[in-house]
């Protein structure tokens, strides 16, 4: 009987375990949040230029090899877009009128009014992929999660 | 002599083809499929490539589907994931279609106007004619085009058990915020 009862306390305690950390592993995946970009480490760092012609010569090979990666972009500022809420930077093939786009997340919104067309800058960010666009006859690429990278 | 007036006369057209279309390609575009059981199935994207004939009234938007930006790590590789929108095999969403009542927009007067919108969007690799009123506003140079509508994921092609579960709405709310300078 006394064996019984042990078995069962076990048996009961082996199912708070479990339960508890089923219902942990259930809250951190629910809550979890992507990790600021600025502690990321990048899987590839590249030229602006490099970068677009890569995605212009092949954007499917370049999409395997690029999107969701986090990547540092080197090159100059040919425009910056302003909108209520968002402050793109957009470095361009001034030739071909491709280009790279870069959303910056909420904490680095500050240091991306900053900058100036002209500017030469390093940006690190979530690639989302290139694509050629119907409207603009143009290889776009575009990045979210963005930060200037010190 | 025949040749300048002709090549004065190319470039005049052209120049008036580029005046009446205004792109922008920071248009934002927000997608809200939440539900009472799941907050987390929504997203922004902010890298949204758009077109306005402002003689005409045609727009145009496309988006590239991973550019949809999550909180959550795990419901944007849902989001992204073959069961769901599949964005390596179907890499963009497009819009194309017309303000019909474009002609009641005064684009030289600053003002709120309502607009009516009519379109195929493209999404999953499915195509369906939507309708939808939003707001033209005026400011100066600057024109912004504002509309709210729902989808059925249903008729694009998505389904799963998260949707029959409730977790993820049957009817997502995608809000269109386009400024055009």
């Amino acid at each position: 009987m006394s064996n019984n009862r042990k078995k069962l306390k076990s048996i009961i305690l082996a199912g708070i375990i479990i339960a508890v950390a089923f219902a942990g592993g259930i809250w951190y995946v629910f809550t979890q949040k992507f990790t600021d970009t600025t502690k990321e480490k990048a899987d590839y760092t590249i030229n602006a230029f490099d970068l677009i012609n890569e995605f212009k010569k092949n954007d499917s090979l370049a999409n395997k090899k690029y999107a969701e990666k986090i990547i540092t972009v080197t090159g100059l500022v040919t425009e910056v877009e302003t909108a209520d809420t968002t402050v793109n930077i957009k470095m361009a093939d001034t030739t071909s009128g491709s280009y790279a786009i870069f959303a910056f997340q909420q904490q680095n919104l500050t240091e991306a009014k900053a900058i100036k067309e002209g500017d030469k800058v390093s940006i690190k960010g979530s690639c989302s992929g290139g694509a050629y666009s119907q409207i603009l006859e143009t290889e776009f690429i575009t990045f979210k999660r963005c930060a200037l990278t010190k | 002599m025949k040749k300048t007036i002709l090549i004065l006369a190319l470039a005049l057209s052209s120049a008036t083809m580029f005046a009446q279309k205004k792109i922008t390609t920071s248009g934002v575009i927000n997608f809200n499929a939440t539900t009472s059981l799941d907050p987390l199935p929504k997203a922004d994207n902010k890298t949204v490539v758009a077109a306005l004939d402002t003689k005409t009234g045609a727009i145009a938007f496309e988006v590239i589907m991973k550019s949809f930006s999550f909180a959550n790590p795990m419901m944007q590789d849902h989001f992204n994931s073959s069961s769901w929108l599949d964005t390596d095999k179907f890499p963009t969403s497009t819009f194309k279609g017309n303000i019909t009542n474009f002609s009641t927009v005064n684009l030289k007067k600053d003002g709120t106007y309502p607009a009516d919108v009519r379109g195929d969007l493209t999404i999953h690799g499915v195509t369906k004619s939507v309708t939808t009123k939003g707001t033209i506003v005026v400011s100066g140079k600057i024109i912004a085009a504002n509309a709210a509508f729902t989808v059925q994921v249903a008729d694009y092609g998505i389904t799963g058990q998260a949707i029959d579960a409730g977790k993820v709405t049957k009817e997502p709310k995608i809000t269109v915020a386009i400024e055009f300078k």
